[in-house]
Formats: structure tokens, sequence, C-alpha cells
């Protein structure tokens, strides 16, 4: 079963709502999710990784329940924050590549040849016994998305991917996630310009989902209400 | 202190990380249990020599760790300098540099997943008593990895109150340091169980 499914799902922390009496129904491939700083959208992309568990409400990711399948979840369901520098497991480029296949039972040849191929795909392949703390922000943003995309999840959540990043870098992740991904991509963003690429846009604030529908139309609104 | 590995083809480089983690071992619980004096620090000096010869490091990385070492150096000999008589504080102080240099040896010349299997493996009896070798094993690998964001923040830090005109205290840069580390490792515990590591 592929997809999203949240029926009235809330989140607490600490007594304090982040999240409350989100229904929705997902099969996009790319969604958008918006929102002011605060609004719930990191937590309700945290979710669907099993890294919050609902408060109240169901949710079902790609079939599996967050709350009783986390791990089962997290290997399915790949996740990007915005700080590349937090991501970062291994001191090379290679070996944190590698590292997530471990306990996956693979040959170590086809680990090798797993990661080569993914490094040439983001165009990080020159730089594969570089140690990783020492690449730019968008070459570590891309090495977090390789590091995620070699396990082949059925969706990726990005928390902000961008948000640390200049214009040129940008583009890059932006044309790695939105063009190029045959996964099913959530993508919490502030940057209204890809928003606008993706199927469908969620508008939350205050911990609800306010809004959802086409891009084009949901983002002029949100625009107008935030000029 | 922990240096990144360094490619090479010296026979420290081709020895499996298994042997060469107990090599360690031996030699630094020799070097631990030696009396305290000029002859054992002698051999152990020039058994660091010889290591990074043999191993093809060279003088100029061997002089780079030691400057690294400096403060390390400081803060172990000038106490001990008080209350000890200078040949065994010398001694003292530089059975341990020599540890850490042959330390640093070995991170030079293993990569870090062949270091974390050979500790897994190693350590693979303790699962009979719920020990839990490949979390040693991770652990290691992000001590190695954490360091130089750890360094970023410091430089961080000190350039931020340098441009304020602020002098340089303790309480100041470490409080700071303290909080930006804590925050990284919060937010590394999130990408650790976002990549499934239990």
């Amino acid at each position: 079963m592929t997809g999203i499914s949240a029926r009235e799902v809330g989140v607490e922390f600490d007594g304090r709502v982040a999240l409350r009496g989100v229904s929705v129904e997902l099969t996009e491939r790319r969604i958008a999710v918006i929102g002011s700083n605060g609004s719930g959208k990191s937590t309700f992309a945290r979710l669907l990784n099993g890294l919050v568990a609902p408060t109240t409400g169901s949710l079902t990711v790609h079939g599996l329940d967050p709350a009783h399948q986390a791990r089962e979840l997290r290997r399915r369901v790949g996740f990007i924050f915005s700080n590349p520098d937090a991501q970062i497991i291994m001191p090379t480029v290679a070996e944190d590549v590698a590292y997530s296949l471990r306990g996956r039972g693979l040959a170590r040849d086809e680990v090798r040849d797993r990661v080569t191929a993914i490094l040439e795909r983001f165009g990080l392949a020159a730089h594969a016994d570089a140690p990783a703390h020492a690449l730019s922000s968008g070459q570590k943003q891309l090495l977090a998305l390789s590091a995620v995309l070699i396990t082949e999840p059925a969706l990726l959540v990005a928390d902000e991917p961008t948000a640390l990043l200049d214009a040129r870098n940008t583009r890059r992740i932006a044309a790695a996630l939105l063009d190029e991904l045959p996964q099913q991509l959530v993508l919490v963003t502030h940057d209204l310009r890809l928003a606008a690429r993706c199927d469908v846009a969620l508008w939350f604030d205050d911990g609800r989902l306010i809004a959802q529908g086409s891009p084009a139309e949901l983002l002029a609104r949100y625009e107008r209400e935030h000029a | 202190m922990i240096a990144l590995y360094r490619t090479g083809t010296g026979p420290l480089h081709r020895l499996a990380a298994g042997p060469k983690l107990l090599l360690f071992a031996v030699i630094a619980l020799t070097l631990s249990l030696l009396a305290p004096t000029l002859w054992m620090l002698g051999a152990a000096l020039a058994l660091v020599v010889a290591v990074y010869a043999v191993a093809g490091l060279g003088a100029r990385e061997l002089g780079r760790q030691l400057w690294t070492s400096r403060w390390l150096i400081v803060i172990m000999l000038v106490p001990q300098l008080i209350v000890l008589p200078p040949v065994v504080a010398v001694a003292n102080t530089g059975r341990v540099v020599a540890i850490i240099l042959l330390a640093a040896a070995v991170t030079l010349t293993t990569r870090v997943p062949a270091v974390i299997e050979a500790t897994e493996r190693g350590l693979g009896w303790t699962r009979r008593f719920g020990g839990n070798p490949a979390l040693v094993g991770l652990v290691l690998a992000l001590t190695i990895t954490t360091i130089p964001v750890i360094a970023g923040f410091a430089t961080v830090i000190r350039e931020a109150q340098a441009a304020r005109g602020a002098r340089m205290r303790l309480t100041t840069f470490v409080v700071p340091l303290l909080v930006m580390s804590l925050r990284h490792a919060d937010d590394l515990g999130d990408a650790l169980a976002a990549r499934g590591v239990e």
C-alpha cells in the first residue's frame, strides 16, 4: 500500500500541542508542506519517519503504522534535515554513504559498487575518500541525500533541505529532489518556488492543517496573507 | 589527536585492523606498567619514531601530531613537576604522549569501517552478557567524525567574539561551545534515528 493516511492525528510535547486534528490522504508523488515557523510542519514531517509518535489519532505511511512499526518504517522512509553537518556519521564521504547499507546482508563488492554509483550520480565521486566535514554545505546536503537514497526508500521526507544553501546548491538539490526522484517526496520548505513545483501543497498554521490543494492556488493565497 | 586515515601502502596500512588494534593495546599496556625511567621514555619514543618511519607517515606527520598534543603535554607535565621528581614527571608524561602518538598512527593507517568491524568482532562475546558491540563501533566512529565539528564550533565562537571586540574568557567560550555541542548532539541523534540506528 502506498501513500500517507492520517486521521485526526495530534502530537503533544510536554503538555504543548504541536499538531492537532490532522486528517489527510496523500498519494501524489511530490508533496509540499508550507507554513510559518512553529506551525507544525516539521512535526508532521517527523511523524512520517517515526521520529515523533502521534499522541492521538491514527497514521499509516506506506502501509506501516509509525507507532508500532517504527523500525520498519525507517527502512522505508528516508529523511533529510536542513543541517547537513548533523547528518554525517562516518569520517569520509564513501564511508558515510556505505554506513547506510550496514546490516542489510550485502556483499562488500556490492556495497562498493552501489556507493560508487550513487556518488557518481550526485557528482561526489571525486570526493569519495575526502573527509565528509570538509565538503561545502551543498555537497554535504548531496552527501546526506546519497546516504538516504542508497537505501532505496519508498518515501523521502526533506525538512527544509535548502535552508542553509546558496542559490546554486539550492537549484542542484531541488533538481535532485523534484526532477530526478522516482519516490514519493514530502518537502517541507519556506522556498515557495520549490513548493510551486510539487503536485500538491499542504499549509500548516498553529499546529493545524488549514488548507490543502494545488500549489499554484494555495501559494498565491499564502503569499497574499503573508505579504 | 585522533587523526583521519591517510592512504598508503606501508606494512602498517597492510596489517589487518584486528591484529593492529591488539598490538597497540599490548604496547599501550606494557608502556603503562613499566617503571617511569628515562630508559623507558627513550625506548617509547624510539618505538614511536620507528612506527612512523616504517608506516611511511614521516617526521612531518609525527611533528603535526606532537603539536596537536601540546596543551595536553602542558596540562599533564606541570602538575606532576610540582609533586614528583622531574625524571618521573617527564617519563610519565612521555609515555602518555607515546601512547597517543601510537594511537594516531593506528587511525592514520586504518579506515574507520575496518576499526568498527574489528571492534565488533573482538567484542562479539559480550553479546552473551547483553553487550552491544555495534554500539561501541558506532561510538568510535562518531568520536572520530565529531572532532572536526566541535573544532569548527570553537572557531565560530572565537571569530564571533573577535568580531564584537570581546575578550576571550573561559566562561564566554565554554558555555556557547557546550550549547552548540549539545544542540549538535541532539540533531545527530535525530539523524541517527532517521537512518535506522537504534
